[in-house]
């Protein structure tokens, strides 16, 4: 009998460790969520800021970083809300549960109580927990005040995302890792096209990097407008 | 943890996107049975999306490393691991969750009355907290506790409960969240095995307590078998002079698809509203909470955050960890200029609610009325009231000065919004009616 071949895994490199991210001006949310990452008894914490501001990263890093603690991620926007009432039972025999995107369920009062239930849960087994939503939770569109006051109790951090020059040198930082330089021009059309948020924009080099090594290109501006799917001219 | 699952996740990461990774498979826990992997997901909803998506490339990837794998499994369950060391200043960590004969303990040691700062708000439900805790069964059957939420009533009801036990350490005291009793009782009823011993033994162990007190009962609304077996719980404890303690966000009979027999035996007793702390009690609350956490907290900082904080105690709370957490971690010291700023960011959309147009706006609805006529030339008492309300709610919730909040209300003198302050100020103190407007607009406005 054979082994069965594997086929090329697509390398999806951890890029959301906690060493990655680049604090600015957030580095107390940084130490609050490696101290949830990696100490038993740390406080809860809940993360908000606009897209691209790092939410995801700093939630996937706990995970990472939780080491031999068993650790679960959920994204709420990505589930849905019914799904997301599901997904949150029995969550409390985790060591650490981070929740995303907590505003995606604003308003769908089965997941918010579900919510609720497993916040308590969490509290009772001594599991910790951490939240990211688009807004502080006194803000967050909800209808279970219930819940929004377990969320305020949490320590809450609004991430402010990175200046220019500091997304343009992560945006090199990554590019660098992955064997390829991007110059100035290409940033400058990046950062031109494309929206502030520099997970859109990480995500768009992970796929560049892809495709320059099905094509065997350079990064140039023309290159990037094809794969962006835009046509070959700027007027 | 199974060897053979170690070394499948350390392949599977190169495999699955990283949220993938530690959404579906980083959580599992894993058995070897025989020549078969078993991974046990925490939910139905877990296993079923593995069983879908991504137990083709997990059976690969196992087999790949163990061709004489049998079969891969994916079910609901989990290994019993040891339990896991309580949260710091954790709620429950006395494990409330374990076996019914673990209930004794399960009341949180962390509330006291000693450690609850009393205010004109909360004052009565405390005293009668102390009441019900030094002669259980006794004096008011049940004590109903009823507010918004992150008022303070888990912690009268911990507190009630650690004094019974304190002055009677026998005394078997059962705290639970509403959901707990309801989840216990699905259970009983869907054990098909027991059967009704199951059931009965589910009666028994809420019956046989000294004292039983149940949180958040407005979550039993519209759960009608959970509030039948309820009310007779309730009966068979008043009956044997056993004390309840309740507490629900509002006053029961407000509560929708609440059995009518059950809500009228909550009111047998007393019922203590909680109200939302007033601004010296929230800075005497953010004062003590500093000095049980050893954080220095200046007056002017405590001050600071109580005026700007309104809602409710655990908001108050988290704000205080979270300026303790940000000063800990970029080791400045809290003054007022650094507590402005950490609040700035959680606030400022509850800011931006409190404009003038904005409580003009919702004072005219409140009232049924049209903001033209509040900002009129006329005097009627239906206009006037109201009025003086929108003012004085100005005055109390902007930064504006008093001849600002006059040109908005239609170019009246900063002695009218002065006068309309401290008419609404002694109303609000004397007149039930207009304490409880003054209530509902302020909750209305900031949320």
């Amino acid at each position: 009998m054979s082994t069965p071949q594997l086929p090329l895994g697509l390398r999806f490199p951890a890029h959301q460790r906690l060493d990655a991210f680049h604090p600015g001006d957030n580095a107390a949310a940084l130490a609050a969520v490696r101290g949830l990452a990696t100490q038993v008894g740390a406080p809860w914490a809940f993360l908000s800021g606009p897209e691209g501001a790092g939410k995801t990263h700093l939630l996937i890093a706990a995970c990472q970083a939780a080491g031999g603690r068993r650790a679960l991620y959920l994204p709420l926007a990505a589930l849905g809300a019914t799904q997301a009432e599901d997904a949150l039972a029995g969550i409390e025999d985790a060591d650490l549960v981070c929740i995303d995107d907590v505003h995606a369920i604003g308003g769908h009062r089965g997941a918010e109580v579900a919510l609720f239930d497993a916040y308590n849960r969490c509290r009772a087994a001594g599991t910790a927990m951490l939240f990211s939503g688009r807004a502080p939770p006194g803000q967050l569109p909800l209808v279970l005040p219930d819940l929004a006051s377990r969320l305020a109790a949490c320590l809450r951090f609004v991430l402010k995302p990175l200046d220019e020059a500091a997304r343009r040198d992560v945006l090199r930082e990554r590019a660098r890792s992955r064997g390829f330089e991007v110059d100035d021009t290409v940033l400058d059309f990046l950062f031109r096209r494309h929206a502030r948020d520099l997970g859109a924009l990480l995500n768009l080099l992970d796929r560049v990097d892809r495709e320059s090594l099905a094509a065997q290109r350079r990064i140039t501006v023309p290159f990037l407008r094809r794969v962006m799917g835009l046509p070959s001219r700027e007027r | 943890m199974s060897k053979l699952w170690q070394r499948c996740l350390d392949r599977l990461e190169a495999e699955v996107s990283v949220e993938d990774l530690h959404t579906w498979l980083k959580p599992l826990q894993a058995q070897e049975s025989g020549h078969d992997l078993v991974l046990l997901a925490p939910n139905g909803f877990v296993r079923d999306t593995l069983r879908e998506r991504l137990l083709p490339v997990i059976e690969q990837v196992a087999r790949h490393l163990d061709p004489a794998l049998g079969q891969v499994r994916v079910e609901v369950g989990s290994v019993a691991t040891a339990p896991k060391p309580a949260a710091s200043g954790g709620r429950n960590n006395h494990a409330a969750a374990r076996e019914p004969e673990a209930f004794e303990s399960n009341l949180d040691p962390h509330y006291t009355f000693e450690n609850f700062v009393e205010g004109k708000s909360n004052q009565l439900g405390k005293a009668a907290a102390i009441q019900v805790a030094t002669n259980p069964g006794r004096t008011y059957n049940p004590l109903l506790l009823y507010g918004g939420t992150g008022l303070g009533k888990t912690h009268l009801m911990h507190a009630a409960g650690n004094l019974m036990r304190q002055n009677n350490p026998g005394m078997r005291v059962l705290y639970q969240r509403s959901e707990q009793f309801f989840t216990a009782m699905v259970k009983a009823l869907s054990n098909k095995v027991a059967g009704s011993k199951a059931i009965d033994e589910f009666k028994q162990r809420y019956r046989s307590v000294d004292a039983l007190m149940i949180d958040d009962i407005q979550f039993f609304a519209g759960k009608d078998r959970t509030q039948e077996e309820f009310f007779h719980t309730f009966n068979a404890l008043f009956e044997g002079k056993q004390q309840i303690i309740l507490s629900c966000d509002r006053y029961p009979k407000e509560v929708e698809n609440m059995e009518p027999r059950l809500t009228s035996r909550l009111g047998w007793g007393l019922s203590v509203a909680i109200e939302p702390p007033d601004f010296e009690t929230r800075a005497a609350i953010l004062l003590s909470k500093a000095e049980s956490k050893g954080m220095a907290l200046p007056d002017d900082v405590a001050f600071l955050i109580a005026r700007r904080m309104r809602s409710h105690v655990r908001d108050l709370e988290g704000a205080l960890n979270t300026l303790a957490a940000r000063a800990g971690f970029t080791g400045r010291s809290i003054t007022a200029e650094f507590a402005q700023e950490t609040l700035r960011d959680l606030l400022t959309v509850q800011e931006r609610a409190v404009s003038l147009p904005n409580i003009q706006k919702i004072v005219a609805d409140y009232y049924q009325l049209r903001v033209a006529d509040l900002l009129s030339k006329k005097r009627t008492r239906s206009l006037a009231r109201p009025r003086q309300l929108a003012m004085a709610l100005a005055k109390e919730l902007t930064e504006h000065s008093l001849p600002e909040i006059g040109d908005s209300f239609g170019g009246r003198d900063h002695t009218t919004v002065l006068h309309a302050c401290r008419v609404v100020r002694e109303l609000v103190a004397t007149d039930g009616r207009t304490r409880e407007d003054w209530d509902k607009l302020l909750r209305a406005l900031t949320g």
